[in-house]
């Protein structure tokens, strides 16, 4: 630790390199053993705190420890069952993927984008992509294990070629979008995340396991009714929204095309956030199943579309959780959802834009009285690169 | 670079400058002030670093080798410092929050963030 602390010396710059320096030094009078090695400890954090390491290292690191514990959950299960062999390619696949796309973006788009929110989005996105990793594993592997696996081999890799691919495409539009030449702006993409969240909980509130639910009262029955209905106006209304609010904290510097393509790009965003979302939550609540019987007497009551078709009934109570986990899963279409539901936002932000007629940055009010405002940079002088 | 009265000190950093400025007319070395206020190197070096970044403390290596043992590196408060420290722990210490208060044991913070 002591040799460790003297190399690591040379990564401060040179002003903050006798402070490392005294800390090594003054171990020697800590008294040896617990005490001497915490005090080394605190001399190597001072050096990564002082060499700003934390970022360069903490963020790979910590994404090392994430991919591995998410390769440890998944890797569980009988050797010879497709479901597990399906589960291994799939969290390797996704920590390469993971792990390599931050090169490639970095050569086209930049590195990281300065600012929390870029660090931000990065990391909750590639935790909600390891997190579908994980849950996906786990509902695979009671929905693909016999009698449940009703899907051949083929199907089930062309599947899981499909969510790979639409796992890729997320990485990627994360990546890009907090890239330092991203083609986002930060507000479109605080405002297309933070649309995407709330919009993603909201329809992960009105169907948890996929299904729709079924209420037997008539109150309980027609405020759900409201609700999907709200939610299917939230659905619509949300990247419109996000849309217009992008479009106006774009800056004044930026013209109407610029604007108008921000907007879509915060459709987008809002789309793919929501989808991630929902997909996570949703999964995670079907893996849950098998072992929540709290969950289950209530999915029981209020999921009317459990029966199973005639002949895949098993009076095997895991077998017929592993069915509903998978049916649920299927039903609920999330792959659909995940690669459709970005393209959607995408299209309704164009649309919204085209419609809403490219929404500009709000102008100074005029005093009484006084000399008009001047107009926006934007729409008094149009850049040349118009 | 002189800081004016109205500067926040944390819980940890109040500790330090207590204690130096219980013996501001000696040199102190870390360990010193380690196990008198109870910090983790990893705690005290920081506070040490800010506090002489902002001119409030002088830092310095002791002149000769001594036998027996590496050479220290010793602390004190400058003049700006000790004015510093005398202001920010006699605006502490009505709410209850002086040097003893402000001590952390075992890297616990025992009172709050004081914003004078």
């Amino acid at each position: 630790m002591v040799a460790l602390l003297r190399c690591s010396a040379g990564l401060l710059p040179p002003d903050r390199r006798e402070w490392a320096e005294a800390a090594r030094s003054e171990a020697a009078e800590v008294p040896a053993g617990r005490q001497q090695l915490s005090w080394l400890a605190g001399g190597m954090w001072l050096t990564v705190r002082e060499a700003g390491l934390g970022g360069r290292l903490g963020y790979p690191l910590a994404f090392a420890a994430a991919a591995a514990g998410t390769a440890w959950s998944a890797w569980s299960g009988p050797p010879g069952d497709s479901a597990v062999v399906i589960n291994r390619v799939d969290v390797i696949t996704i920590a390469v993927i993971l792990a390599g796309l931050p090169w490639l973006i970095r050569r086209a788009r930049g590195p990281v984008a300065d600012g929390r929110l870029a660090r931000l989005v990065r990391t909750g996105g590639y935790a909600a992509v390891l997190a579908l990793g994980v849950v996906k594993a786990a509902v695979e592997r009671v929905a693909d294990a016999p009698p449940n696996n009703s899907r051949g081999p083929a199907v089930a890799w062309i599947g899981e070629v499909v969510f790979l691919m639409v796992m890729a495409g997320y990485a990627a539009v994360i990546l890009a979008c907090t890239a330092r030449r991203s083609p986002a702006s930060p507000a479109t993409v605080a405002v297309g995340t933070a649309a995407g969240v709330a919009l993603g909980i909201a329809v992960y509130a009105l169907g948890p396991l996929g299904f729709p639910l079924r209420f037997t009262g008539w109150w309980p029955a027609r405020l759900y009714d409201a609700a999907t209905a709200a939610g299917v106006l939230l659905a619509l209304g949300t990247p419109v929204a996000a849309v217009r609010a992008a479009a106006r904290r774009s800056g004044r510097a930026r013209t109407a095309g610029s604007r108008a393509g921000q907007g879509a790009l915060a459709g987008l965003c809002t789309g793919a956030v929501a989808a991630l979302v929902v997909a996570v939550l949703s999964t995670a609540t079907i893996a849950l199943l098998p072992y929540a019987g709290g969950l289950r007497d209530w999915a029981a009551g209020h999921i009317g579309q459990w029966t199973p078709a005639v002949g895949q009934m098993t009076p095997v109570v895991g077998a017929r959780l592993g069915y509903v986990a998978g049916n649920s899963a299927f039903a609920a279409g999330y792959l659909i959802v995940l690669l459709l539901s970005p393209l959607f936002g995408w299209g309704l932000g164009a649309w919204a834009v085209r419609i809403a007629g490219f929404p500009g940055p709000s102008r100074p009010r005029r005093p009484a009285g006084g000399p008009p405002a001047p107009a926006s940079p934007a729409r008094s002088s149009p850049p040349s690169s118009r | 670079m002189v800081v004016g009265h109205r500067s926040r000190f944390s819980a940890q950093t109040l500790a330090v400058l207590a204690e130096l400025c219980a013996t501001s007319s000696q040199w102190r070395h870390g360990y010193g002030i380690a196990r008198d206020t109870g910090l983790k190197s990893g705690t005290l070096y920081p506070v040490l670093i800010r506090l002489a970044d902002r001119g409030l403390v002088e830092a310095c290596w002791e002149e000769e080798q001594p036998a027996g043992r590496p050479r220290r590196h010793l602390y004190r408060l400058t003049p700006e410092g000790l004015a510093a420290a005398t202001a920010a722990l006699a605006q502490a210490r009505p709410a209850g929050r002086g040097p003893k208060d402000a001590r952390v044991r075992g890297g616990r913070r025992v009172a709050a963030r004081v914003t004078p």
